[in-house]
């Protein structure tokens, strides 16, 4: 199973978001509250798929993708971004820091599995 | 697929809003304050009403996302330096936020409509929208910076990109690049395709009217995108890659602008600045397993950090039923460990039964460690509680045009979690009604030498196993002469009772019912709460009120408080043949009177015991609970003194029994309210122990009495 990192500083989206990934069959989950703990967390093992909110506290979404884009093991890795807006200000952003996709929330769990499982599928 | 539980998502957002709710309210005050708003400010703000937009959306909260939408779009702008922060600006933010807060626990019950949305919203909304149109320059405006952003990329190949396809409503898909927009409404998903690998996998995308997904592309050569291509077929398959060679990016089906810009030059900016709308409704679950969350979900999930800034906090979230259900077991175990010591006394072989004896008292000492862990878990410091606060003075003081500073000590102090909810409302009438009674106006406090701003203060401390919370206004104090007055024109009090009150006795009787003063009925100190309620309150959580007050110095009010309300010290007591609980810190003492102090008054229906110079009434438990007593002469048996408030009465009891420290279990979940009984408690033997109210055996007593007067007077 793929290992999926999801970083959001809600408690309730992280939950969702795993409640949806469990019970599409990825089980193998783990959350980090911003961007800071998630660096550290994507430093300590390898995840298949980061999966990042965008605005949160010490560190948000795009500056972690650009830290997790300079580590080797990160390099060419799926990275999503969670967003409430289609914005093109948001695609330029999510782009230049290397983010490989996004996902609009609010996000119906079958939408969330099949990114998902594209993005895993697409390496 | 799945089935959100969506109630509960509902909840832990409700949770998390009140803290937003906390962040925004204390930003907006400080703001207010301050006449100005710093760029962190403005971005503390932003960040509030992003996450509490973005996570209502997902909970379909859909009239607060509404407002939170409109007013994120307002912050965003102000963030942004497109408006100018203005001060009246944090007035009406402190409305939208105070506005959000309402339809949120409107929406929580279900009873928010539109009619009702736009009643609460429209002239808010119109308020931010004549700002967002009079400072920015339109909506379009922020549409340059995307195109920046964006790498210039050639438009080009499409044989590299398989399709990768929409699925049934396509609320997914993929993009080639920078389409530029993709159908506003539509997509929910998208790539950045990042050309260095996989450049030939890029993908198409659908954006008709659902997407929720998609790709960016960054890669200059893979991407393409050719308006007419649009991929709004709705293929079935959902992530397949397409096999015809040609569908590249499409960007939204109909989007003429789209298509303009986005040949030449892909990175173009959308047209439609904001797609977001149509993503709320997508966000039904779908399917229905009533599935609960798994259990897997929140195990590990619970980090959350203060807002410091380091990363990993080493704390969980739990919810405070898994507590309660915790202290329950532990309350089953000390239960347990009685019914063991009971039986160990039992055994006949000395030797046996020290030794046991020896290993129970370990176990007893190791619960009662286990019991303190626990409750230590509940606490939670009091800054919860003051953090409230700020933002009520603010809105009174605005409502009263008086001026004032807001003062806490004890932050850190911590109090039971459970106490929390019934703490709250007595501590906010107590602060409105120091505002509305106690401080003076301005010119007012100026006239008489002092500072134009009047000075609440809370401060709370521990000691002796009790939390001492006090309110402190420098207000004028309070008229005792009016209050008496008052009492004894509405027969709360006899004249010849006021000779032996003391001025504390006098102040206390503003929180007699019906007394509270014409003003205090107004809308502020108002919501049908008078201070009786508080008295009410604080003695439900087992705690007392005092008062002291001066003239032009000002007034504080303390309420003294059992650190928890699941455990407690109790005194058994034997009336008849039935053995009741008293709470330890209600007793003040306890005798066998001697003849002499036994007065009766009347015609002898009524008992004082005359005790240094104060006459108490006594209480016949018997008489009350019905019981055969095994004394029926004070003199016989004990009296036993205790306090609520300020009022004693002397429980006149058979005997007094040991003492214990007993797990509360309330009456009114199992059995249902009974006056002058408080709760219950599961004896060492398997018993069940009443814990008696004194509050409302003092209550009760009251009631005979007028009753007995009332019936006298009619005769």
């Amino acid at each position: 199973v793929a290992k999926i990192l999801i970083v959001d500083d809600s408690n309730m989206l992280r939950d969702m978001l795993k409640y949806a990934l469990v019970d599409g069959g990825y089980s193998d989950v783990t959350e980090a509250v911003d961007g800071v703990d998630a660096l550290e967390k994507a430093n300590a093992s390898q995840f298949d798929l980061v999966i990042t909110d965008i605005n949160m506290p010490n560190m948000d979404g795009f500056e972690l993708i650009q830290e997790l884009r300079k580590l080797n093991n990160y390099k060419n890795s799926p990275l999503l971004v969670l967003t409430t807006e289609r914005s093109d200000e948001m695609k330029g952003k999510g782009k230049s820091a290397g983010a490989t996709g996004w996902i609009v929330k609010p996000f119906l769990p079958d939408q969330l599995i099949q990114a998902v499982s594209m993005v895993l599928n697409k390496k | 697929v799945s089935g959100f539980d969506i109630n509960m998502y509902r909840e832990m957002f409700a949770e998390e809003a009140e803290e937003l709710f906390d962040t925004l309210d204390n930003v907006l005050l400080e703001a207010e304050e301050q006449g100005d708003l710093s760029d962190e400010q403005m971005i503390e703000l932003f960040r509030a009403m992003h996450t509490l937009k973005g996570s209502g959306s997902s909970v379909e909260l859909q009239f607060m996302t509404k407002l939170a939408h409109k007013t994120e779009d307002f912050m965003d702008k102000l963030r942004n330096h497109e408006i100018a922060y203005q001060a009246e600006m944090a007035s009406l933010l402190i409305d939208c936020t105070d506005t959000l807060k309402e339809l949120l626990e409107m929406e929580m019950d279900d009873s928010c409509d539109e009619d009702t949305f736009q009643s609460k919203t429209s002239h808010l909304m119109s308020q931010l929208e004549t700002y967002l149109s009079g400072n920015a320059p339109a909506p379009a405006a922020p549409a340059e910076e995307p195109a920046a952003a964006a790498e210039p990329e050639p438009v080009a190949q499409e044989s590299a990109a398989p399709a990768e396809e929409a699925t049934d409503s396509s609320n997914f898909g993929l993009f080639t690049d920078d389409t530029p927009s993709d159908g506003d409404e539509g997509t929910i998903f998208g790539f950045f395709n990042d050309s260095s690998k996989a450049p030939t996998k890029v993908t198409a995308t659908v954006a008709d009217d659902g997407g929720a997904f998609g790709f960016f592309n960054t890669t200059p050569r893979e991407s393409e995108l050719k308006a007419e291509e649009v991929s709004e077929a709705p293929t079935p398959k959902p992530a397949a890659p397409a096999p015809a060679p040609a569908p590249k990016a499409a960007p939204a089906p109909a989007a003429k602008p789209v298509e303009q810009k986005a040949a030449p030059k892909p990175a173009a900016p959308a047209p439609t600045p904001a797609p977001k709308a149509a993503a709320a409704p997508a966000a039904k679950p779908t399917g229905g397993s009533a599935v609960k969350k798994p259990g897997a979900a929140g195990a590990e999930g619970g980090d959350r950090k203060a807002a410091s800034k380091s990363a990993a906090s080493n704390t969980i979230r739990v919810n405070l039923t898994k507590i309660d259900a915790l202290m329950n077991n532990v309350g089953e175990l000390v239960i347990t460990n009685a019914m063991l010591s009971q039986f160990a006394t039992s055994i006949s072989d000395q030797k046996v039964q020290d030794s046991i004896m020896e290993r129970l008292e370990l176990l007893t000492r190791h619960i009662r460690e286990l019991q303190e862990s626990i409750m230590s878990i509940r606490m939670v410091p009091m800054e919860n509680i003051y953090s409230k606060f700020p933002k009520v003075i603010r809105d009174i003081a605005k409502k009263l045009n008086k001026k004032v500073e807001f003062k806490h000590f004890g932050d850190n102090v911590e109090i039971d979690k459970a106490m929390i909810e019934g703490l709250t409302d007595p501590l906010m009438h107590i602060i409105r009604n120091s505002m509305d009674h106690g401080l003076e106006m301005p010119e007012e406090r100026k006239e008489s030498g002092k500072p134009e701003t009047g000075t609440i203060t809370i401060a709370a401390e521990q000691s002796n196993g009790q939390i001492i919370i006090s309110i402190k206004d420098d207000g004028k104090g309070i008229n005792i002469d009016t209050v008496v007055n008052k009492a004894i024109t509405k027969g709360v009090i006899t004249e010849d009772k006021l000779s032996s009150m003391t001025d504390e006795d006098k102040a206390m009787l503003i929180f007699e019912a019906g007394l509270s003063t014409a003003e205090a009925i107004t809308d502020l100190s108002g919501r049908g709460v008078g201070m009786d309620v508080v008295k009410t309150n604080i003695n439900k959580l087992g705690g007392v009120v005092r008062i002291d007050t001066k003239p032009t110095i000002g007034t504080t009010i303390t309420f003294v408080l059992p650190l928890t309300l699941a455990i407690l010290d109790g005194l058994d007591v034997a009336v008849g043949d039935t053995r009741y609980i008293l709470p330890l810190n209600a007793i003040v003492e306890s005798l066998q009177p001697k003849a002499d102090m036994i007065k009766r008054i009347g015609d002898g229906g009524n008992e004082l015991l005359m005790l240094r110079e104060e006459f108490i009434p006594i209480v016949r438990l018997y008489k009350l609970f019905n019981e055969e007593p095994k004394y029926s002469e004070p003199t016989e048996g004990m009296l036993i003194v205790v306090k609520s408030g300020n009022h004693k009465v002397a429980m006149f009891v058979d005997e007094f029994l040991d003492q214990h420290q007993v797990v509360v279990k309330p009456l009114d979940k199992n059995f249902r309210n009974v006056q002058g009984v408080g709760a219950a408690t599961v004896r060492g033997d398997g018993t069940i122990g009443l814990i008696l109210d004194v509050m409302g055996l003092i209550e009760e007593q009251k009631r005979v009495e007028e009753f007995k007067r009332q019936a006298k007077s009619v005769a």
